[in-house]
């Protein structure tokens, strides 16, 4: 029984500090409020770009085996170090804790294959799109989902807190089992395990999917076609100005259209000038 | 990112892996700093400091390190300390440590009989050099298998790391699992590095238990 | 970084909240139960002359505490349907938390039995005890009374690993949690809040053991 450090203190103490930890937010409150405002020249000064980046969501942003960070949002990021002349950091975060990774500060700007969608809006500050993604429902060919209404009768697989997780959550009627994971990687292998039957998806699932169990997967719901911004906190004024006019200039000279050819292998379609609900710039 | 698993991902598993050990040497070393004043201030006259840290140990041993590591985590960020993931998660598995530790030494050195603190204090040794000469020293012989114990318990612990996002054993196992779709394998393998980092501390934990229960059964 | 600290979503959410918390305790509550059935199997299998029977016990004890948590589950779930066992969320839970817990139940078992004076025994035949009087109050009650404070201390330790149950998208308190946090993107209140709700909880199993100990163990005093 030695490597079990029993727990045992007594039942009192317990009591009293969970009344005295119910005191500790007041004085959390004080102390956050006294922490600076981030700004470009504080970034400068730090002499590194710290990037929010998904770990295991090939083409987008994923490891490889050696370890080191790829992909298309990687690309992007790199891009951005380059034209403010900073080294890029990037900081591996699962889908769950990407919001709240940017908003405690951990990371100064997110390139996270993030959909742009209101409520995220009010959380954090969007650029203007970088990328689009059409977020689907895929299984496997002998499901029968013909409409949103179908998704009753199976259980649904999703990234939890994913843009998949808002469109399933969304179009799928009351009562679907839905099924939400950390992160692509553990949604993925629950497709693949049989331990869901049909996964809420981005366009590049299904490739993924079928290279695991060949001929297999198909697309069956289209939900959206989304766009991804890169994100930095409310109120960064200066920060969101300086990526916008950065986006503007990949766009305007090809590189952007060259990083997509590299990992989505076909050019980038219209970005939309503005978007309902979503301000790409502090107003 | 081959289809297989080959020498490439056995590689990134033991990238893995020396994350794993080095989050676990920080918070060890760190908790046996941290746990050492824990155990002191649990075992001192001071009834405020007493009070303090057996709330402390209370709220460590009460929640889950899962929850420990979210609220260190984000927490840290909220107070507008920018640290890097590791150290981040590396402070939250030390504070862990802390406690743990504290409450294992703060058993060893009450389990000491009262004459030592008595016989020591008639030969007029002050609080430190009794402490350091008499007391901490039979105490740790006390505590060592509890403590080799608890130190599976946090090269175990590590592995929430990985819900943070952060890439340490068990998270190198999802992602490479997920790229070669070979779970069964890949678990198998990851699980089987982690018993082998593992085993033999316990095994080394037990046997120095049962030598001192010899010692003591004599 | 300006950033005020907000708890209306964790109010408005408190309802879904303590739902999650008596799933945990549900979950909890069944993995003790599994727990427990698996210590006293194994104990009795450990203490079998037959190999063949004392073997797996011991590599089952030690391959489950030599490895995470996090992975045991990992490995149930998604790679046990590989060879055509698929489980459910909970279940997979129950039977994760049951194994784990049910390898330091074997563990904590055998030292309450081991710690019985055989001299006892005879001690309360020769006093004119009927075998089953001598069962219930000289082995039971006694090693029980020994194990207790350690076997409540790791079902106590078991009810906070059911969090990381939450990784295999089961119904309990993390997972709800991590559901608010996702709408509302306020991920310090959300696991401040339940850090404080795992602490309620451990207090109140606390309460419960500590009160079923003085009920049942008490030394007779008349």
């Amino acid at each position: 029984m030695t490597d079990t450090p029993v727990f045992r203190p007594s039942r009192r103490s317990l009591l009293a500090t969970g009344l005295a930890v119910l005191a500790a937010p007041a004085v959390l409150t004080m102390s956050s409020r006294m922490a600076a405002a981030q700004s470009l020249a504080d970034i400068k000064s730090k002499g590194k770009l710290v990037v929010g980046i998904q770990g295991d969501n090939p083409p987008w942003g994923f490891l490889n085996s050696q370890g080191v960070q790829e992909g298309y949002d990687a690309d992007i990021a790199k891009l951005l170090g380059k034209e403010l002349g900073l080294p890029v950091e990037f900081v591996p975060t699962a889908v769950a804790n990407r919001i709240p990774a940017l908003v405690t500060g951990r990371v100064d700007v997110l390139f996270a294959t993030m959909g742009m969608y209101p409520d995220r809006a009010k959380a954090i500050q969007f650029s203007k799109p970088y990328a689009a993604n059409d977020i689907v429902l895929v299984a496997p060919k002998s499901t029968v989902i013909k409409t949103n209404a179908d998704m009753k009768n199976f259980i649904i697989g999703v990234a939890r807190s994913s843009a998949q997780d808002t469109a399933v959550t969304k179009a799928a009627p009351e009562g679907t089992t839905i099924r939400r994971f950390d992160d692509d990687a553990a949604t993925i292998q629950a497709m693949l395990s049989g331990q869901v039957q049909a996964v809420g998806a981005n366009q590049f699932y299904p490739l993924r999917l079928n290279k695991a169990q060949p001929d297999t997967y198909e697309r069956k719901l289209d939900f959206v076609r989304q766009y991804n911004g890169a994100g930095t906190r409310l109120g960064q004024k200066e920060w969101n100005a300086t990526i916008n006019a950065f986006i503007d200039k990949i766009k305007a000279n090809g590189e952007l259209a060259k990083v997509y050819q590299t990992w989505m292998g076909f050019a980038p379609p219209e970005f939309p000038e503005t978007l309902e609900g979503i301000p790409f710039t502090v107003g | 990112m081959g289809n297989s698993f080959g020498f490439g991902e056995f590689t990134f598993l033991m990238h893995g892996l020396s994350w794993t050990v080095l989050l676990a040497a920080i918070a060890f070393v760190g908790g046996g700093i941290g746990g050492l004043g824990v155990a002191l201030a649990r075992t001192s006259t001071s009834l405020v400091a007493r009070r303090i840290t057996a709330g402390y140990i209370a709220v460590f041993q009460g929640t889950p390190l899962l929850m420990q590591l979210f609220v260190v985590y984000y927490g840290l960020g909220l107070l507008g300390l920018n640290l890097p993931a590791w150290l981040a998660v590396a402070i939250g598995f030390t504070l862990h440590a802390s406690a743990f530790l504290g409450e294992i030494w703060r058993g060893a050195i009450e389990a000491l009989p009262k004459g030592q603190t008595e016989a020591a204090k008639a030969l007029g040794m002050h609080y430190l050099p009794r402490m350091r000469d008499v007391i901490l020293p039979q105490a740790f012989r006390i505590a060592l298998p509890a403590t080799v114990g608890f130190l599976v318990q946090l090269i175990k612990g590590t592995s929430l790391a990985a819900i943070v996002g952060f890439i340490e054993l068990a998270r190198a196992g999802q992602i490479v699992s997920n790229q070669t779709f070979a779970p069964l394998l890949v678990f198998g393998v990851v699980g089987l590095v982690y018993f082998a980092l593992c085993w033999p501390l316990s095994l080394y934990g037990s046997r120095i238990e049962n030598r001192m229960a010899r010692a003591t059964a004599r | 970084m300006d950033y005020t600290l907000d708890f209306s979503v964790v109010a408005d959410a408190l309802p879904e909240l303590l739902q999650g918390c008596l799933a945990t305790i549900g979950l909890a509550l069944a993995g003790m139960t599994l727990a427990l059935v698996i210590g006293i199997g194994g104990v009795v299998m450990r203490g079998s002359n037959r190999r063949w029977l004392r073997l797996p016990v011991i590599v089952f004890v030690e391959v489950i505490r030599n490895t995470p948590f996090l992975v045991q589950i990992f490995f149930l779930f998604f790679a046990l349907p590989n060879i055509g066992l698929t489980l459910n969320p909970t279940v997979t839970a129950i039977i994760a938390l049951g194994l784990n817990g049910g390898a330091y139940a074997i563990e904590i078992i055998r030292g309450g039995v081991q710690s019985i004076d055989k001299g006892q025994i005879e001690a309360g035949l020769a006093l004119g005890l009927h075998k089953s009087q001598v069962f219930r109050m000289i082995v039971l009650k006694p090693a029980l009374r020994a194990i207790y404070p350690s076997l409540t201390g790791q079902f106590i330790m078991l009810t906070l690993t059911s969090s990381i149950c939450s990784a295999i998208a089961a119904y309990e308190l993390t997972s709800v949690a991590q559901r608010i946090e996702s709408d509302s993107f306020r991920s310090f209140e959300v696991y401040f809040t339940i850090t404080l709700m795992y602490l309620g909880i451990s207090w109140l199993m606390m309460t419960g053991f500590s009160v079923f100990s003085r009920r049942y163990f008490h030394y007779p005093t008349r």
